[in-house]
């Protein structure tokens, strides 16, 4: 397989008698071989134009592509060594499903036992195998795409691209078909990119994650980096479900600490939290973020809020809590179920390590974590 | 009080039967969630409650008084929908106040409700918009304050929450049963997302085939789901089902993936039976040494979920499990490709009859 790069890539669409709209900002990339990237945002961010370019359905504005060191993004789709499974990519109508998929290895020149061979080995594996001798215009729009996906996998091209690979799926199917793709893709060490909108997609099958919005680059790492260190406010609430708790925020310092203090929706103090001395942060208008999952409901001791139970759901194996402090609503989760009902009240912790600060003006990130407590 | 009452109500259209012996019941201030995937009549149950189809035969009851053939305008049932439906040349006022003009109401009382109604549902500074200068969000409470500013004894919901965002999906979520509690009407509502419907029903009627497959608290549909499809349909990842056979030596025993595992002797009605085993992925223990009764699996993939980790394991006959571990946890195995070891206790097992689907519930003399 084979490195991609994107070197500082835009795109400019320009409608006739209308105003030119940069749909790709100058966004660079370094996709290693074998490697598998997301790039993940709503509609409208320019992450499908992103993929269209490395596929050669686009041109690209300016900058250049590079596929295994050599610049692709001049030459026809068909010269470019990637594989390609997009929406609307149609199958072939007059080929049984089988054949779609076998498609390519037979252009390649391939056995053909060794053809049917992957086609069933690749049928199976994204649960399509019934539907092997139907022909595309039968078959529902589900399985039409994960046929699209077959035929683009089988290939194991040196590069892959996947635009929305599992949008259809019913929801029982939609892990087990992850983890098969995941475990497909890393056995064949198969440079991959897709596209999706959907952030559970992106960490669950992603090595790393290009975060985009208003045609920008807002982040590019791991899942873990994502989610412990966001760039900036957006790509902090557009990544975890449920999203991140965010306050507006006032820093004064104390002695030689620094106090923290959440805002209710009229800007009086809603909860306080007291944190290791931050000289750069002082006096900043900032906003505080805090996830769920790392909220400690109930804790023994030392809280920093009482919370008043809103509502508190049992999801079988989590619970979803909101409650409000001071005006704030803020919504908390537990592996296991807590025993209260709507008014109850409960201590509430927001351990400093799990606090995020970002800047109040520009959304970017001023501190993940504030000492380790 | 029961507001609502269907007694064995079944439907078929042209194309073949859709609802079979549906009894259900709601009280006033009560959500029941009407569950199941797409295609298994719940709208056409939820129109029969509005009176836009009429039930083959069954009998449907609104503050014990039989509407059964009543039309639609007499029955004081507020209705949303999940493609908002909202009249695109009126004003969000004009689509709020709809159901009142409808009534008759004076002016100034339908000036006051409809202010109220907006301003709960945080839309009263969208008052002047049309519909297309709405977002998704502000569509979907306009929607949803017009079902509800006629003050409706039953409140019909068809998956309100389906064409907005995750994140607004998700406030939405959490907002709508202290709304609706304020207006104490039986809510029926119908959805194709399990957690929203484990969040938002005091009861579940998880409808498959057009029957009512199951009727149960939002806990108990998870913990102890009636068959196999309704087992799957809760939870996520879905549940690991793993093909076993019942065995009685005393004790019980099933035999799963190549090890011997105990099960309470209250299940010997079953014996020899072949059944399924439903595991579900919180319950699968997976470690990096071996311990007794851990049986070795090929670590083959790690998706993590939120402060969480997927794990895709496949055992010594390509068996495919899917465990769930805590993200400390999941970090140890890396990208995966590895060899690991996996536990899970007995008690934790469902079983169900492999032919029927049935769950084999323990049987206690």
């Amino acid at each position: 397989m084979a490195q991609l790069v994107l070197d500082s890539v835009s795109k400019t669409y320009r409608p006739r008698g209308k105003e030119p709209v940069q749909a790709v900002k100058r966004v660079s990339l370094d996709v290693k071989d074998g490697e598998i990237v997301a790039l993940l945002g709503s509609s409208g961010c320019g992450k499908t134009s992103m993929l269209r370019m490395i596929a050669g359905f686009e041109d690209v504005t300016e900058g250049a592509i590079r596929i295994g060191g050599k610049e692709i993004h001049t030459l026809p789709p068909a010269q470019r060594d990637v594989a390609m499974a997009f929406e609307g990519y149609s199958l072939y109508p007059p080929l049984k499903v089988r054949e779609n998929i076998g498609f390519a290895l037979l252009r390649e020149r391939g056995a053909s036992a060794d053809i049917e061979k992957r086609v069933k080995h690749i049928a199976e594996l994204l649960e399509i195998t019934d539907i092997l001798d139907r022909y595309p215009t039968v078959i529902s729009a589900g399985q039409q795409q994960r046929t699209s996906l077959a035929r683009a996998l089988i290939r194991r091209a040196p590069v892959s691209l996947l635009d929305e690979p599992m949008s259809q799926l019913e929801p029982q199917l939609r892990a087990i078909l992850r983890a098969r793709l995941k475990d497909y893709l890393i056995e064949h060490k198969m440079t991959t990119v897709f596209v999706t909108h959907d952030q559970t997609e992106a960490i669950a099958l992603a090595d790393r994650i290009a975060v985009m919005e208003k045609g920008e680059l807002q982040q590019f790492g791991t899942p873990a980096e994502i989610k412990q260190s966001p760039s900036n406010l957006f790509v902090a609430s557009f990544i975890g479900e449920p999203p991140m708790n965010i306050f507006d925020a006032a820093i004064a310092p104390e002695g030689n600490a620094t106090s923290i203090s959440g805002l209710g929706p009229s800007g009086q103090p809603a909860f306080r939290l007291k944190a290791p001395a931050a000289e750069a942060i002082n006096g900043k208008r900032v906003r505080l973020g805090i996830r769920p999952h790392l909220i400690e409901i109930g804790a023994n001791g030392s809280a920093d809020a009482t919370g008043k139970v809103i509502t508190n759901h049992w999801l079988g194996d989590q619970s979803h809590i909101c409650f409000e402090i001071g005006g704030c609503s803020v919504v908390g989760v537990t592996d296991k179920p807590i025993g209260a009902r709507a008014g109850d009240e409960l201590p509430v912790r927001f351990p400093l390590r799990a606090v995020h600060l970002f800047d109040a003006e520009s959304g970017r990130a001023l501190a993940h974590g504030l000492g380790q407590r | 009080m029961t507001s609502l009452e269907l007694r064995n109500i079944s439907k078929g259209f042209k194309s073949g039967k859709v609802l079979e012996d549906i009894s259900l019941s709601v009280k006033a201030g009560e959500i029941v969630v009407v569950f199941g995937p797409s295609g298994t009549g719940k709208t056409v149950l939820l129109r029969m409650i509005a009176g836009v189809h009429y039930p083959d035969t069954g009998s449907i009851a609104i503050d014990g008084e039989d509407v059964t053939d009543a039309s639609p305008e007499a029955r004081g049932v507020g209705m949303a929908f999940q493609n908002f439906a909202l009249f695109p040349h009126f004003s969000t006022f004009e689509n709020i106040a709809s159901p009142l003009e409808a009534r008759e109401t004076p002016p100034a009382k339908l000036k006051e409700q409809v202010g109220a109604i907006a301003r709960m549902l945080k839309i009263d500074h969208v008052l002047g918009h049309a519909p297309r200068e709405l977002s998704n969000g502000q569509k979907q409470r306009t929607a949803l304050a017009r079902a509800l500013v006629a003050q409706p004894k039953v409140l019909l919901l068809d998956d309100p929450l389906r064409n907005v965002d995750a994140k607004l999906r998700y406030e939405m979520r959490l907002e709508l049963p202290r709304l609706l509690r304020t207006f104490n009407a039986a809510v029926i509502y119908v959805t194709q997302d399990y957690k929203e419907a484990m969040a938002l029903g005091d009861h579940i009627a998880v409808l498959r085939n057009g029957r009512i497959e199951q009727w149960a608290a939002p806990g108990d549909v998870y913990r102890e789901p009636i068959s196999v499809d309704v087992a799957r349909l809760f939870g996520d990842p879905t549940i690991n089902l793993l093909p076993c056979k019942l065995e009685i030596n005393g004790t019980g025993s099933v035999t799963l993936l190549g090890r011997r595992a105990p099960v309470s002797g209250a299940y010997a009605y079953a014996a020899g039976r072949d059944l399924i085993a439903g595991l579900r992925p919180e319950h699968v223990v997976v470690t990096e040494t071996a311990a007794p009764d851990a049986i070795p699996f090929d670590l083959d993939a790690v998706m993590p979920v939120n402060v969480r980790s997927v794990l895709y394991l496949r055992g010594p006959k390509g068996e495919e499990l899917l465990a769930t571990v805590g993200e400390t946890e999941a970090a140890k195995f890396g990208r995966g490709h590895r060899k690991v070891w996996v536990r899970f206790a007995p008690s934790d097992l469902l079983l169900f009859d492999a032919a029927s689907g049935q769950r084999i519930a323990p049987q206690v003399h």
